[in-house]
């Protein structure tokens, strides 16, 4: 029982009697017990909106990765699965913003991080798979409910990991169709609008980001820095063996899709050199 | 949807993200380094603190007013002073985004405020008391400024008590017999506060379960003394 002390073999009786007293520190510790439990209650409601955002969007970048197309708006099969994981992702947030306010912004902020990253990768991921633009840090903000703020760290973090999710997507592009995705821009040459040139770009950005004193974004800046530079070169090494490789391919050869994604492809010429 | 032409003026990885991003980083480190030097300088106060508590092991009680107490009064002003600094300096900024810079030190203030005020009163001192001490707010919830918060102020309790169970077979040593009887229910009177608490698993959880070693370091100096009969009769 909370308060009542052991009685202790062999002490002598007025220590005995002395033990039996209720501590007179219980009153103040009881308050303190009421504002811890308010305090952990809060942080576990948001730790679970963040697994389940991270969940969600993990689910919307699977999604967007069986798109075929790069600089158009997502087809109509894919927006039908990922608008109501959206709208998911928003009412959970939502359900947290009296959580976040005031200083309670950065006190939970590790609690709520890795949702925030997550959901960055898949909005990020989507913007460039429509436009082949990254969104701004600005233009994500705006991608989240009034009341919860996006951090630099989470943007940041999260446009590092959106890297990943390009260098799958260039690679099964390339595996599927034979080509490096990219849209032709104005007048300037075809490669430079290509998703390797943008990775390589992405990459070199980060490379000269200076976040050796940026305390919080320090301890994973490194190994997503490498991540990110293994990424690209999967992709260079992939565009190397296709163009080298896929000379050897017979012109209008294609793998053999199902009859559905054959149905979708076959208006879609196979190009090699 | 943007014209082409609007598209042709918009490189794919816009640099403007990375240079706002770096200056980002930048202010944050600027202010950093700011709270820290406040934080280094009460670093510094609060080792000469330490310095004078630590004497308590080796001072017979009756010298403890003149030759701990007073100097240790005199040290803990002059960190409250560094403490009011960095509240206003702090309070500039979000609390929790910073926090764990100077939580720490704060710890330790508090901790030694807490053994100052036992070592005069036997009494365990309030929070709100450590609050008037430092001249600074204590547990805010409404506004996002410095202060002392919950956490600190327990944690700087388990550091006080882990000393004091240190103290226990010193003062015998002193050859003082009843402060061993002082500690231990004092002890003994704290940790079932602690008991109170639904701890999770986290940093005040693993000191507060260090606490049982100190509570039975000091029961087996009680029994020792009472087992040899010189615990003081009343």
């Amino acid at each position: 029982m909370a308060g009542v002390k052991r009685r202790h073999d062999g002490m002598v009786e007025n220590e005995s009697s002395q033990s039996e007293t209720k501590s007179p520190y219980l009153p103040v510790f009881e308050a303190f017990r009421a504002q811890l439990d308010e305090h952990h209650d809060r942080r576990e409601r948001i730790i679970k909106v963040s697994r389940d955002v991270t969940a969600q969007s993990k689910k919307i970048i699977f999604a967007l990765q069986r798109v075929r197309e790069l600089g158009k708006p997502i087809h109509a099969s894919t927006s039908k699965q990922t608008t109501p994981m959206y709208a998911t992702i928003r009412t959970l947030l939502q359900s947290i913003v009296p959580d976040l306010q005031g200083s309670n912004a950065y006190r939970y902020r590790a609690n709520i991080s890795a949702g925030l990253q997550e959901f960055m990768e898949a909005v990020i991921f989507q913007h460039y798979l429509e436009t082949q633009q990254v969104m701004s840090f600005e233009d994500a903000q705006t991608q989240l409910p009034n009341g919860i703020s996006l951090t630099y760290d989470d943007y940041a973090l999260g446009l590092f990991d959106m890297t990943g999710e390009l260098m799958r997507f260039a690679i099964t592009y390339m595996a599927t169709n034979g080509q490096l995705p990219g849209i032709a821009r104005g007048a300037g040459p075809s490669h430079r609008s290509s998703i390797l040139a943008d990775m390589q770009d992405l990459r070199t950005a980060f490379e000269a980001l200076d976040a050796t004193k940026a305390h919080s974004l320090s301890r994973d800046f490194d190994n997503k820095l490498k991540t990110t530079r293994q990424s690209v070169e999967k992709v260079e090494n992939g565009v190397y063996h296709m163009i080298v490789r896929g000379k050897e391919r017979p012109k209008g050869w294609k793998p053999d899709f199902s009859s559905a994604d054959a149905g979708r492809d076959s208006g879609e010429a196979v190009e090699s050199r | 949807m943007t014209t082409s032409a609007a598209s042709a003026a918009f490189p794919n990885v816009d640099p403007a993200i990375f240079s706002s991003l770096q200056a980002k980083i930048d202010n944050d480190t600027a202010i950093r380094d700011e709270l820290k030097s406040i934080v280094e300088a009460l670093s510094k106060q609060g080792r000469v603190t330490q310095s004078i508590l630590s004497r308590i092991h080796n001072t017979p009680t009756e010298d403890l007013a003149e030759s701990v107490l007073a100097p240790c009064s005199e040290s803990l002003k002059e960190q409250a002073a560094t403490v009011k600094d960095l509240a206003q300096a702090a309070s500039k900024y979000p609390f929790y985004k910073w926090n764990s810079i100077w939580q720490r030190e704060i710890q330790n203030v508090v901790s030694n405020i807490q053994m100052c005020e036992w070592l005069k009163s036997g009494n365990l001192v309030t929070l709100e008391d450590v609050g008037h001490s430092l001249e600074v707010p204590v547990n805010l919830k409404d506004e996002d400024t410095f202060h002392v918060t919950i956490e600190d102020y327990l944690l700087a309790l388990t550091y006080m008590i882990e000393e004091l169970a240190r103290l226990a077979p010193n003062a015998v040593t002193l050859t003082d017999y009843a402060r061993p009887l002082q500690i231990s229910k004092f002890i003994k009177d704290v940790h079932a506060g602690f008991q109170l608490l639904n701890l999770k698993n986290d940093t005040l959880r693993r000191r507060v379960d260090g606490l049982k070693y100190s509570v039975k370091k000091v029961e087996d100096v009680v029994y020792d003394l009472s087992l040899r009969g010189l615990i003081p009769k009343h």
